[in-house]
């Protein structure tokens, strides 16, 4: 058994985990607060990643390229809101559903337009490469380790903001009870629009930290969005703290299953068996979990309460 | 109470710090018509909707007909024979009203895995579903989208659709909610006929109705029934008063 | 009513004209374009069983094209080419995993069963993906079709075209029968009201997921239809993009009408094909067509037919 190859998978599981919260925060509260079923929350993330690398490419610094990605997913971010998604909160979730779909097409299509459908690969400055000794033996990416850095610090960031706040008040009070929100005079309009902004914010600073260690290219997006959808479920919708727990539990699981349930099958069914279904069922894992999550707790482990 | 159809023990209920049911208790003989009144905010959908089946109470029990029904949702509810009318008018908009009424019919008429044909020409849920409108005073808007009925016929048909049921208890609450003097009138005539055949618990704010109607009152406030007695014993009981009345004062 | 039944009439006239007519005029490209729409507003009419009459908002059906497809696909791979036993098989399997999948979806609500649906179609694409011996992400191509020993054979194009003509419209008349029976009511019925439905003593859970089954298993046929039309049988089938797309087929055409799915299908596969004649990236059209019809168009096509409004 080689621990230090298991310790590598669960780091890069946590930075995998990491990420989803970082798309899953945005999107349960979204959920909960605005009882808007975003599907194009994924094109955030993908505009993200493309603004990062065209920033560092325009101007050649790569932390003005994070800030591109950050701060102009926060402009898209809002621009859609304002311009496409306010009609859609008194719509039914089919509606929502369907709008967003139709984003989503159209996002894909638009970045494949100016960047082409190939995937770009984004360079990492000089400080951020190379590895690190962990342990005796261990060596793990420096990057992978400010990812996890910096998503656990964007999680101690909102979770102050929601528990410490006054905006953090609003938005727990509206994930549970949204009318009472309304009838206390508070300007839904701009709280809606703030935390989408807040949401589509985290999902571009995923999108762009992602971009070193995945592929940038269209429909980007939606594959991990499927992934935050069944972290959500897991959490609860609604909970920031059902997020992070989901999200860590999804990223471990997926990355360990991916990495040691072929051989770990190895070991009780034949190799060629092993060959042909473990892959098959390392795919299925989280999906399998997300089943049984359901089976005994329908509202996910840590729901917010009320609607 | 010796032949009780329906008894509730101590049924409570909470939402987060407010105690919305507060240990109520409550005995209904068959045929007897009770009704629960008190302040808004006292807890009487919420009661109903537990009796019903819609809520889950976090203790206490009820007891229909000798079996305990606390655990049962709503639908088996229903075929023990529980009906139920919403304070918000709670039909089928975009179905005619003979489709309400209908539909209400074919959930006791055996099995409804049925394929192929057509509901609408089965006579054995017509023919009941219009006769059931006749009485209620429907009949010529039998064919009429719900939603283009006014407001106190729609009041009527969810009464309809609760007696088409043919059940034995009936809870209908506010049935005369905003109607006006006419048509409150006509449905209190309507009930009163009703009286005796059926065991109906009645949450009203109209003490007309109430008095017509009521063999028995339970006055409940803050989720706790301060008084049951008969409909004058309440009027002359300075609890009730004070809690009704003392308000106003 | 009349003038809606004589174009709904005329349309169907007009498609078993259709392969006479492209014969004429030279264009034999058309006798397989619209059997792809058709087979298309079949999935669309299964869908509208449970979307448009049911109100599930299932964003996982193309699942069972990929089922139905792969049903065919892998028993031609062992050489079992009998298109009675494939096509059983495909709406059996379809059948099986839409009870499966339903069995645990169908409880829940709202945004939860939209994202579950989801999360299994995906989870059914993956095992396609990683099942590399049935082509893995590449997919399969189908060297023969199914067989109906003399009865009728695949590989004439025409003959195809009139069965999946027949089928769609058995499939129409089958959801239109389904609909106005009792457990259609009841399905209805708990889309208009559930509160209302459970009081009155109904349970929807069983008729939700007998419709999701009967829904998932009439997709699978399908299924088994196209892939025998491209000869080709992909995970990309059940990507959920493509649910997205027969979701739009049943809301464009409007949902909860007969005609609807099968119109959908029509209009929004020849705009595609429009569009895509015009630009590669008709995609960055199509979105915002989509976002606008959902916005101002929500009765659909057939809500523009004479008669419409009248409600089931």
């Amino acid at each position: 058994m080689n621990w230090s190859l298991v310790f590598e998978q669960l780091l890069n599981g946590l930075q995998f985990g990491v990420m989803l919260f970082l798309m899953a925060a945005g999107l349960t509260l979204v959920f909960g607060i605005m009882n808007l079923v975003n599907l194009a929350h994924g094109s955030l993330y993908m505009v993200g990643a493309y603004l990062a690398v065209a920033g560092t490419q325009w101007t050649g610094s790569y932390v003005a390229g994070v800030l591109c990605g950050f701060l102009g997913t926060l402009v898209v971010g809002i621009a859609v809101e304002v311009v496409a998604l306010r009609t859609l909160y008194q719509r039914d979730h089919l509606d929502q559903v369907l709008a967003t779909f139709g984003l989503i097409l159209f996002f894909n299509e638009l970045v494949a337009m100016l960047w082409g459908r190939a995937a770009l690969y984004t360079s990492l400055p000089a400080w951020l490469q190379g590895h690190v000794e962990l342990f005796s033996g261990s060596r793990y990416p420096v990057y992978r380790l400010v990812v996890i850095g910096v998503g656990l610090a964007v999680g101690v960031l909102l979770w102050y903001v929601v528990a410490k706040t006054r905006l953090g008040m609003l938005i727990r009070a509206g994930a549970s009870n949204r009318t009472m929100v309304a009838a206390l005079g508070v300007n839904i309009r701009l709280l809606y629009t703030v935390v989408f902004g807040f949401g589509a914010a985290l999902a571009g600073l995923a999108g762009l930290m992602a971009g070193p260690i995945y592929a940038v290219q269209p429909g980007m997006g939606e594959l991990i969005l499927i992934q935050v959808f069944v972290v959500i479920v897991i959490g609860g919708i609604g909970s920031i703290r059902g997020a992070f727990v989901g999200a860590i539990i999804v990223g471990i699981v997926d990355t360990m299953g991916r990495a040691f349930l072929k051989p770990l099958l190895g070991h009780i069914i034949s190799p060629t068996g092993a060959e042909a279904a473990g892959p098959a069922l390392a795919s299925m894992l989280i999906y399998l979990l997300m089943a049984t999550v359901l089976a005994f707790r329908p509202q996910g482990l840590f729901p917010a309460k009320g609607s | 109470m010796a032949d009780a159809i329906l008894e509730v023990r101590e049924l409570r209920k909470s939402f987060g710090a407010l105690a919305a049911t507060d240990g109520v208790s409550l005995e209904l003989r068959e045929g007897e018509t009770h009704a629960i009144i008190g302040p808004n905010g006292a807890g009487k959908t919420t009661l109903i909707s537990q009796i019903a089946g819609n809520l889950r109470p976090d203790s206490g029990s009820i007891r229909f007909a000798g079996e305990d029904v606390t655990r049962l949702s709503a639908p088996a509810r229903a075929h023990k024979g529980f009906a139920r009318s919403f304070q918000i008018t709670s039909i089928y908009r975009d179905f005619s009203a003979l489709d309400n009424v209908a539909l209400a019919v074919q959930a006791h008429a055996g099995h409804s895995f049925r394929f192929w044909r057509p509901a609408r020409a089965e006579r054995v849920l017509r023919d009941p579903a219009r006769a059931m409108l006749e009485e209620v005073g429907l009949g010529a808007r039998a064919d009429v989208l719900a939603a283009n009925l006014a407001h106190g016929e729609q009041r009527q048909l969810e009464v309809a659709m609760a007696l088409a049921t043919k059940p034995r208890l009936l809870l209908l609450d506010e049935p005369v909610a905003g109607m006006g003097m006419e048509e409150s009138q006509r449905m209190v005539q309507f009930l009163q006929g009703l009286k005796g055949k059926r065991t109906i618990i009645l949450v009203e704010h109209d003490m007309d109705a109430v008095f017509t109607l009521a063999d028995r009152v339970s006055v409940l406030v803050y989720g706790r029934i301060i008084a049951s007695g008969t409909p004058e014993g309440m009027r002359a009981n300075p609890e009730v008063r004070r809690a009704y009345l003392g308000e106003e004062a | 009513m009349r003038p809606r039944a004589l174009i709904l009439g005329g349309c169907v006239l007009l498609l078993l004209a259709a392969p006479a007519l492209a014969a004429l005029a030279e264009q034999p490209y058309y006798i397989d374009l619209i059997r792809r729409v058709m087979i298309f507003a079949i999935a669309a009419v299964s869908l509208n069983l449970i979307l448009g009459y049911g109100g599930l908002v299932s964003f996982g059906h193309a699942a069972y094209l990929g089922v139905g497809g792969y049903a065919v696909g892998i028993l031609a791979f062992y050489g079992m080419h009998n298109g009675w036993l494939q096509w059983a098989v495909a709406i059996g399997a379809s059948a099986l995993v839409a009870l499966v999948i339903g069995a645990i979806s169908v409880r829940t609500r709202g945004i939860y069963f939209i994202m579950i649906t989801l999360a299994f179609t995906q989870m059914l694409y993956y095992l396609g993906v990683s099942l590399d011996v049935y082509g893995g992400d590449d997919g399969m191509r189908l060297k023969v079709k199914s067989q109906f020993a003399g009865l009728f054979d695949l590989n004439d194009p025409v003959t195809f075209y009139y069965l999946v003509l027949v089928l769609m419209l058995g499939c129409m008349y089958l959801v239109h029968r389904l609909v106005e029976s009792r457990f259609g009511m009841v399905i209805r019925a708990a889309k208009s009201n559930e509160a209302r439905t459970r009081a009155i003593g109904f349970s929807p859970y069983p008729y939700h997921l007998a419709a999701f089954v009967i829904a998932g298993a009439m997709c699978g046929l399908a299924g088994a239809l196209l892939a025998n039309h491209t000869a080709y049988i992909a995970p990309a089938y059940m990507d959920w993009t493509r649910s997205g797309e027969i979701m739009f087929m049943v809301i464009l055409g409007g949902m909860a009408t007969t005609p609807g799915p099968a119109l959908g299908a029509f209009a929004l596969l020849m705009i595609e094909d429009l569009l895509a004649g015009w630009t590669a990236h008709w995609q960055v059209i199509l979105g915002p067509l989509l976002v606008l019809s959902v916005l101002f168009f929500k009765r659909g096509l057939a809500g523009l037919l004479p008669g419409a409004g009248k409600n089931g």
